[in-house]
């Protein structure tokens, strides 16, 4: 009985016509609709990614450890205040060496290996180069060991880093924890002299303690050549043994029999700096996570220093924060806005908690802008970030005290206290069974003990991209009903249109590679020179590429131009799917990205027919995505960014600024760079083709 | 008539042999413990010093280490992390170190598992298995298990990789029972939501106590700061507490309650399938190895025949009089019938003994009688043989 009727309403389902019609399922249904309304939807899910996005500052959740076996805090401190008599005597040692002796010696690093061995630990010293920023497009995503080049070595400059390593004592000698102190041994400060000291002091303890399970290992960078490099050199020693000998060896008065010594894996490491006075009354801890291409490190690393440090040695802890924010009037609007609304739901309901005070919100607002721009930008924030290339956890702390660096016995009790907060981190660390899992890798910090995860801050880009494929299919349908409606799918009008995407992808990925070349231009040019010629050079091709690809122009004729409406239906696949695909490799680019290039991409149609129509809302439309599009050239952006900040830049001086800020992103080898030249520029080039376009 | 006493002493040894075997009437003989920590890892030190607290009042109480398993899932002692090598505390005043001299672990490291578990209770062990590792209780065992590790609901998880489930537990118990080996058991746990663990029990004469009911957790009871990690759990703090003030001799009962602020969950007693009140159960039942003197009147002079089974009983409340008694009674009462032939016994099967040998002795030339027996032996084997 049941099948008879199923089959009754099959045929009570056929047309007119008598073509069996299938009733479509619901999900395709809700396509269907989506599709037909997709300028109101568009509307629609833009405006709720970006409101998901000024909402996440209030869904940030307080940090929480979750690795049962860290255990932070519970143990009591050992430190006594001999190990930080010690570390004291080794800065003054070191100033006062320093007052006596000049020259480019190596005698400091000496002295700190003469304190080390004293403390029984095992010393070797590491000599390495300063590496200029060599941009190979080959070498772009390769490890860090790869383009070591152990070509042309000079013995006017190295640098040379001190590592001491103590052995646990009953550990099984496969692990390790890593604490680096940058110290510059040519004009390092007396700030710069007190991480020394605080090290020394900690070090000197771990020496004697029964409870190390993993080796500990003290690196003094020698950061005459900038915090990352030396720290970079020493872990492609550490990873990847050479096995040649280095010229190196032979330009110094070092003892050539000092082999470079190794502990077992790298659990953690902890950056530790002290930087200039504290602004406030309390001793300021800063802390900087963002490794190359927005990694950071597991979100349990910082929260064990976090809570150590303000629960156990009442540190200011504090993460960077984007300042103008923090006096920009329409943030602190939308602030007061949430907090009211925050009000009312709760009069409603006790159990709705979600507003937060509009100083708060500010706050947050600023820091995760912040977290949002370092990782956006792909380059580490600190020499923690070369850890992170090995898949370290790896945290730079900045230390700033509240005294001026000649006090004495304020030196003496903040060298205390940072030793009891490094003490208590890597008994923690020290506590772990394996890597760091437990906890977050994809998150944004809106306070030293506020984050939102993942699966909060995806919600916001993915509003922002979901309109791109529903407007394209819409578009795509446009454009191809104006002829015989059955070979609508049929049709290959696609296939101009593509061929038009693909010329201008290319034309992006050659863009991309040009400063290679234009790098190994002869003679010494200046940033503007070179992004002159890169300008020029670009255009030319651009030009090339017009008149080469048939129907490529905007100014071609109305008879080889595509339509607009496929072209610019394909345009928005390709920046979907490249969106999509950045959001993985670097959430944060993606996200800016996306702020970006959505609004233009959908924004974006033919400016002449809405100049000649003269009505009102095709002007405002045509503004609309005349703005959108100039605000949408990278350089145009860099500008308007700089302005906000605060820097003014006109005219030549602006090329060189971005030369210089494109230049830092290859360097670091930051995803960014490529998303700019194969994404964006390609899909900005395409909006400026629909903008012209002759139809 | 002699048919029939010959029919009623078979029926008799029937009785008795049957009657013997079944646990309940069997006295309480012996004392085992299975102890056992089901967790690994430097942040889980506490199940090792709750479980070596255990075994070091056990032993204290008088169980012999031959007759304690004890199963360890880590050596915190020999952690790199332990600030102090080979030694384990369970408090901060670091007074008892309980990994001393003479700690015997059955069980170490990987070997606790839930398989190795169930075998021994189960007693179905690989032949290479020594002695010194297996659970041999009989019928009159009185067994303590404690149990501590990280639990759920119906669950106990060992080894971070496996888990006991309590279908699990309750099937062991069962077989347990079936092959008689105990007589009663106290299963102690202390785990988060160690109630549920009892939940599938059904055997007789088994004791439950857990740390917590269902949707409570167990916590630790306080942090050592020099060794960086809890050192014991509440439960059996107060377990713990409760017992250091014992000695061997003490007739505390088992019916103690813990305080749910203290313990910060609360404690549950499974008595339904424990026939004995609580209140009438010293702790040492099954904490210690104190077996209970049965008082016989005539270990050398006349034994009177009435055995004041009343007596006995009014004696030893948590045990009835067990067949075991009775039977050795008996013997000495065939003893005394060879001397006292003429005084006839109440006693059937002492009167038939009795009655037997008046008749051989009334037989006089034995030697024709056993000579006629054995022919005709001969004979009816021969005659049995051919019809086959």
């Amino acid at each position: 009985m049941a099948t008879e009727n199923r089959d009754k309403e099959e045929e009570e389902v056929k047309t007119d016509d008598g073509s069996p019609k299938i009733k479509p399922r619901p999900i395709v249904q809700l396509g269907i609709f989506l599709i037909s309304h997709s300028p109101v939807f568009s509307v629609v899910f833009s405006a709720a990614g970006v409101m998901a996005l000024l909402l996440l500052p209030l869904l940030a959740k307080n940090t929480y450890i979750s690795e049962n076996a860290l255990m932070p805090g519970s143990a009591r401190s050992m430190l006594s205040h001999r190990d930080v008599s010690d570390g004291s005597k080794l800065v003054n040692d070191i100033k006062s060496f320093r007052l006596n002796h000049e020259g480019q010696g190596v005698e400091v690093q000496r002295l700190i290996g003469n304190y080390m061995l004293e403390m029984g630990a095992e010393v070797s010293y590491q000599k390495f180069q300063p590496e200029g920023n060599h941009f190979h497009p080959l070498h772009f995503f390769s490890g860090p060991a790869s383009y070591t080049n152990l070509g042309n070595v000079s013995c006017a400059a190295y640098g040379v880093n001190v590592a001491g390593i103590i052995r646990a004592p009953r550990g099984d000698g496969k692990e390790s924890i890593v604490l680096v102190t940058p110290y510059d041994f040519l004009n390092g400060g007396d700030y710069e002299a007190l991480s020394l000291g605080i090290a020394s002091s900690l070090f000197s303890l771990l020496a004697r303690v029964t409870w190390l399970s993993k080796d500990i290992i003290w690196l003094v960078a020698d950061s005459r050549y900038g915090d990352y490099r030396p720290v970079a050199a020493w872990l492609t020693e550490y990873h990847t043994p050479s096995f040649e000998v280095s010229d190196l060896s032979k330009c110094d008065e070092l003892n050539p029999s000092d082999s470079f010594r190794r502990a077992g894996t790298v659990a953690a490491a902890l950056v530790v700096k002290v930087d200039g006075r504290s602004e406030r009354f309390e001793d300021t801890l800063s802390i900087y996570a963002e490794a190359s291409n927005g990694q950071m490190p597991n979100l349990d690393l910082i929260n064990v220093v976090n809570y150590l440090a303000v629960h156990r040695q009442g540190f200011y802890v504090k993460v960077e924060k984007v300042v103008s924010l923090l006096s920009s009037s329409w943030l602190k609007t939308v602030g007061e806005i949430f907090e009211a609304v925050g009000k009312v739901a709760r009069s409603l309901n006790p159990d709705w908690k979600f507003g937060i005070p509009a100083a708060d919100y500010l706050e947050g607002s600023a820091t995760l802008a912040s977290s949002l721009y370092s990782q956006a930008l792909g380059i580490p924030t600190g020499p923690h970030g070369a850890f992170r290339d090995y898949q370290v956890d790896a945290i730079t702390l900045k230390v700033s005290p509240r005294f001026p660096p000649d006090s004495k016995g304020r030196q003496h009790e903040f060298c205390l206290r940072g030793a009891q907060l490094l003490e208590g981190t890597i008994r923690s660390v020290n506590n772990l069974l394996e890597k760091f899992h437990q906890s977050f890798f994809l998150y944004l910090l809106t306070s030293p003990g506020k984050f939102i995860s993942v699966g909060v801050y995806m919600i916001a880009f993915a509003l922002l991209v979901a309109p791109l494929p529903m407007v394209a299919a819409s578009l795509y349908i446009d454009g191809c009903t104006t002829q015989n409606p059955a070979e609508n799918l049929k049709s290959w009008k696609w296939l101009d249109a593509a061929k038009q995407v693909f010329a201008l992808h290319l034309l992006g990925f050659i863009v991309t590679l040009l400063p290679y070349l234009i790098c190994q231009v002869p003679g010494e040019q200046s940033p503007t020179n070179r992004s002159i010629i890169w300008a020029t050079t670009s255009s030319s091709l651009l030009l090339i590429t017009f008149v080469t690809v048939p129907g490529c122009s905007p100014f071609s004729s109305r008879l080889h131009g595509t339509n607009w409406a496929v072209l610019k239906s394909v345009t928005i696949s390709a920046a979907f799917i490249g969106l999509c695909l950045m959001s993985i490799i670097n959430f944060a680019t993606a996200e800016i990205g996306a702020l970006l290039l959505v609004p233009m991409c959908l924004m974006v149609r033919p400016i002449r027919p809405d100049l000649r129509s003269r009505r009102v809302k095709s002007l405002v439309r045509a503004l609309c995505s005349m703005v959108l599009v100039t605000i949408g050239f990278p350089v145009m952006f860099f500008a308007i960014s700089k302005g906000l900040i605060g820097e003014g830049l006109v005219g030549l001086g602006l090329g060189g600024e971005f030369w210089t800020w494109l230049e830092s992103l290859w360097a670091w080898k930051s995803a960014t760079y490529l998303y700019i030249g194969m994404v964006h520029l390609p899909c900005w080039l395409l909006c400026l083709c629909i903008l012209f376009h002759p139809s | 008539k002699k048919k029939m006493k010959n029919l009623t002493l078979v029926v008799m040894l029937l009785c008795y042999s049957f009657a013997s075997s079944s646990g309940d009437t069997t006295i309480h003989t012996n004392n085992w413990a299975v102890l056992v920590c089901t967790s690994r890892f430097w942040f889980n030190y506490r199940h090792m010093a709750n479980t070596l607290s255990l075994y070091r009042t056990v032993k204290r109480l008088g169980i012999p280490d031959e007759r304690i398993i004890l199963m360890l899932a880590d050596d915190m002692a020999c952690n790199s992390r332990n600030q102090y090598p080979a030694q384990v505390f369970n408090n901060e005043n670091h007074q008892i170190n309980l990994y001393g001299d003479n700690v015997e672990v059955d069980y170490r490291g990987y070997e606790v598992t839930v398989e190795n578990f169930l075998r021994v209770l189960t007693g179905r062990h690989e032949n290479a298995v020594p002695r010194s590792k297996r659970l041999l209780s009989d019928e009159g065992s009185h067994i303590l298990l404690y149990m501590t590790g990280h639990g759920g609901d119906e669950f106990l998880k060992f080894q971070d990789a496996e888990e006991l489930q309590s279908h699990d537990l309750a099937d062991a118990v069962k077989q347990m029972k079936e092959k008689r080996r105990f007589k009663e058991l106290l299963i102690m746990v202390d785990t988060c939501q160690a109630a549920t663990l009892f939940n599938q029990l059904q055997s007789p004469g088994v004791l439950a106590i857990g740390s917590s009911l269902k949707g409570e957790n167990s916590y630790s009871h306080h942090l050592d700061s020099d060794i960086g990690v809890s050192v014991v759990d509440r439960f059996t703090y107060y377990t713990l507490a409760f017992f250091e003030r014992l000695n061997i001799y003490d007739n505390a009962s088992l019916n103690r309650s813990y305080d749910p602020r203290q313990l910060m969950s609360t404690a549950y007693y499974r008595t339904d399938l424990y026939q004995p009140h609580l209140s009438e159960v010293p702790v040492t039942n099954f904490f210690g190895s104190v077996m209970e003197t049965v008082h016989t009147d005539s270990a050398y002079h006349a034994f009177s025949n009435r055995i004041s089974n009343s007596k006995i009983k009014s004696d030893t409340p948590f045990n009835q009089l067990s067949e075991q008694d009775v039977k050795e009674d008996l013997r000495n009462t065939h003893n005394q019938n060879d001397e006292l032939k003429t005084e006839k016994q109440k006693c059937p099967y002492s009167e038939m003994r009795a009655d037997l040998h008046e008749k051989l002795k009334k037989i006089e030339n034995v030697d024709t009688m056993v000579n006629l027996s054995i022919a005709v032996m001969i004979l009816v084997v021969m005659v049995s043989s051919s019809l086959l």
